[in-house]
């Protein structure tokens, strides 16, 4: 107790080095836990826009399907399926898709593409698709209409009502088809892969085009009430649907490179925190180590009279204790109110696409429990090991070498 | 009577063996005995301050012995030193003497912490320290709130309240004014006298000499002479 009201009252013998080295310790931990919830709040969006732009939050398919989309992989028994996904208490919706590549031709130009055939209502609550449209209408039933990519349109050199001929293959028969469409709508999703290659139909047209009846489907995307359903390949549902025949897998088995990318932003947070730490380390030990050759003569004179090494090592220990809470509890309040105005007012990032993700929102902030709990705990044990050093230094100071003063 | 200190050929060198070697303390043997009020005198250099650290157990002998009250210190190190200082000594040094964030009774309360003694008891005898040195009423400050002598009789107060056998002062009078100093020496020989507890100091100052009971007067580390009055 003694050494805990010595070490308090130590704090303010030279008051503007406590300030500097709180501050110090303080500033990396609010840093920390901003970073983190900015962290936290890109991984949310980059989720929420790989899952709600197109892909959904899982999707199942025919095994097979999603190594070439090859149109006669298709999922037969689609009504089945569906029956399965009706029960299902855990999925908020659903959508069928079916896709093909596709030629596809203006009177101007030819490229290359994907088409996709969706029903208009369901994609609704699945996909951005309704709210990507820059122009025109959005698909209404009507077998002709089309929406496409906006800078599909720019190299087609077509606009709204213009005529486009898809030519693509039949499923089953692999029989050459073509179909005329007229654009309806120009889409802008801010992601250059879809822009660029992706063609929106009606699902019966597309259904009509490929040669496939109505219990033919290609694709099931789903929407779960709770997200992290689709990041656990054990929920229930997909355990129910995969087999040999059918797979039914989660956005971060469908998109590993998302899986790696959000990994990798992780760990470059981790690297931002221990480099934070790794400077206030060393900001504590010189502290520490010049606040204990201000007080060389004063630790000859306390060990002379009797303290303990342990003792001396103890009340260093202790110090470092103090400015750590004291450090915490500036750092906790500090973070928290960056953390409270990134995520009320966000951080503008523009336009960005970032390895095939658009963000095209700004960036809200997180809070996460760990960032006031777990964060504070490793300043604390960091600043007390940062200071056994220096407690070591002071713990084997010898009397006689620290009262030359006096000689 | 019994010695309560003694050092047989303790010798305390610095630097490599040499031309560079200085022989701070070189073969001293001292005998002091309980009670004692003994001034170790000489000039700057002469080894005084280095011999009270050896007996002090705040140095260790390059050679020889040095035994308080029967137990060679020399031996000793670590807690075990430090509990047999804490039990055993008290110090008292020429400036700098207390913690400063402390208040005149809590340094003064601060070794009998160390030992483990109860508040009550803890209290009786700092005010009784107190009133033996004079400074009644002054307990709740801060040593830069006290004069130079003030602060050197908490120190002497520190020094005794744990009843230890050997108070051992480093040239306790050096920053203070003559009169100051005599006064704060007339109150060491007093307790001296009282408590029979045995005083030994260094000094350099003819006034403080007079007053001790017993000059052991050093010169180049070695004991020139020793005389009793």
């Amino acid at each position: 107790m003694q050494t805990l009201k010595l070490a308090f009252r130590n704090l303010f013998r030279n008051i503007r080095r406590t300030i500097l080295t709180v501050m110090l310790i303080g500033l990396s931990l609010a840093a920390l836990i901003a970073v983190d919830g900015i962290m936290r709040g890109m991984i949310t969006l980059m989720v929420e826009n790989v899952t709600s732009t197109i892909s959904g939050e899982a999707q199942i398919h025919r095994v097979g399907f999603r190594e070439n989309f090859d149109v006669d992989i298709y999922l037969e028994n689609s009504d089945e399926i569906e029956q399965t996904l009706r029960q299902d208490s855990s999925l908020d919706s659903y959508t069928t898709r079916v896709m093909s590549g596709a030629m596809i031709s203006s009177s101007y130009n030819v490229s290359a593409g994907l088409l996709y055939g969706v029903d208009a209502q369901r994609e609704r609550t699945i996909s951005k698709l309704e709210q990507a449209l820059v122009r025109g209408e959005y698909l209404s039933g009507t077998e002709s209409e089309l929406l496409m990519g906006h800078t599909m349109a720019e190299l087609l050199e077509v606009g709204l009502g213009d005529r486009i001929v898809l030519t693509l293959s039949e499923a089953g028969t692999g029989e050459l088809a073509q179909a005329l469409y007229r654009i309806s709508g120009i889409v802008d999703f801010g992601m250059r892969e879809l822009d660029d290659n992706f063609v929106f139909v009606n699902i019966s047209a597309a259904r009509k085009t490929l040669g496939m009846t109505d219990l033919q489907t290609h694709e099931f995307v789903l929407k779960f009430h709770d997200p992290a359903d689709a990041e656990n390949p054990e929920t229930e549902l997909f355990q129910t649907l995969n087999d040999e025949e059918t797979e039914a897998l989660g956005w971060l088995d469908l998109n590993r490179e998302i899986g790696l990318i959000i990994q990798l932003t992780e760990f470059s947070s981790l690297i931002v925190g221990a480099i934070l730490f790794l400077l206030a380390s060393l900001g504590v030990i010189n502290s520490m180590f010049m606040s204990i050759y201000e007080r060389i003569y004063e630790f000859g004179v306390i060990k002379a009279i009797g303290t303990r090494p342990a003792a001396i090592s103890n009340l260093i220990l202790f110090e470092a204790l103090l400015i750590a809470l004291i450090s915490c509890a500036l750092g906790s309040a500090l973070g928290y109110l960056i953390g409270l105005y990134t995520s009320n007012y966000g951080i503008g990032v523009g336009d960005m696409e970032f390895s095939g993700i658009a963000f095209d929102n700004n960036i809200f902030s997180e809070f996460h429990v760990s960032q006031f709990t777990q964060f504070p705990v490793y300043v604390i044990l960091l600043t007390i090991l940062a200071a056994i050093y220096p407690a070591r230094f002071a713990a084997r100071i010898v009397p006689s070498d620290a009262l030359q003063r006096s000689l | 009577m019994t010695a309560v200190i003694s050092t047989n050929k303790v010798c305390r060198y610095f630097g490599d063996e040499g031309e560079t070697m200085v022989k701070a303390v070189d073969r001293v043997s001292i005998e002091i005995e309980r009670g004692e009020f003994t001034a170790i005198v000489g000039p700057s250099g002469s080894g005084k301050t280095t011999l009270l650290h050896l007996i002090g157990g705040l140095d260790n002998p390059t050679s020889g012995s040095v035994e308080l009250s029967g137990t060679n210190i020399a031996e000793m190190s670590g807690a075990v030193l430090s509990d047999f200082r804490r039990d055993n000594i008290g110090f008292i040094f020429q400036s700098y003497n207390l913690i400063p964030v402390f208040s005149a009774e809590e340094n003064i309360e601060y070794i009998m912490l160390l030992q483990g003694v109860a508040p009550a008891e803890r209290k009786r005898r700092v005010a009784e320290m107190l009133e033996q040195v004079g400074l009644e009423g002054l307990g709740d400050r801060r040593p830069n709130k006290l004069s130079g002598g003030q602060q050197q009789r908490v120190a002497i107060a520190r020094a005794m309240v744990s009843h230890p056998e050997i108070i051992l002062a480093d040239e306790p009078t050096a920053n203070l004014d003559s009169r100051t100093g005599i006064a704060l020496l007339d109150l060491m020989k007093e307790l001296n006298e009282k408590h029979k507890m045995t005083f030994v100091f260094s000094t350099h100052d003819e006034k403080i000499m007079k007053r001790a009971g017993r000059l052991i007067h050093m010169q180049d580390g070695e004991i020139e002479s020793d005389e009793r009055k």
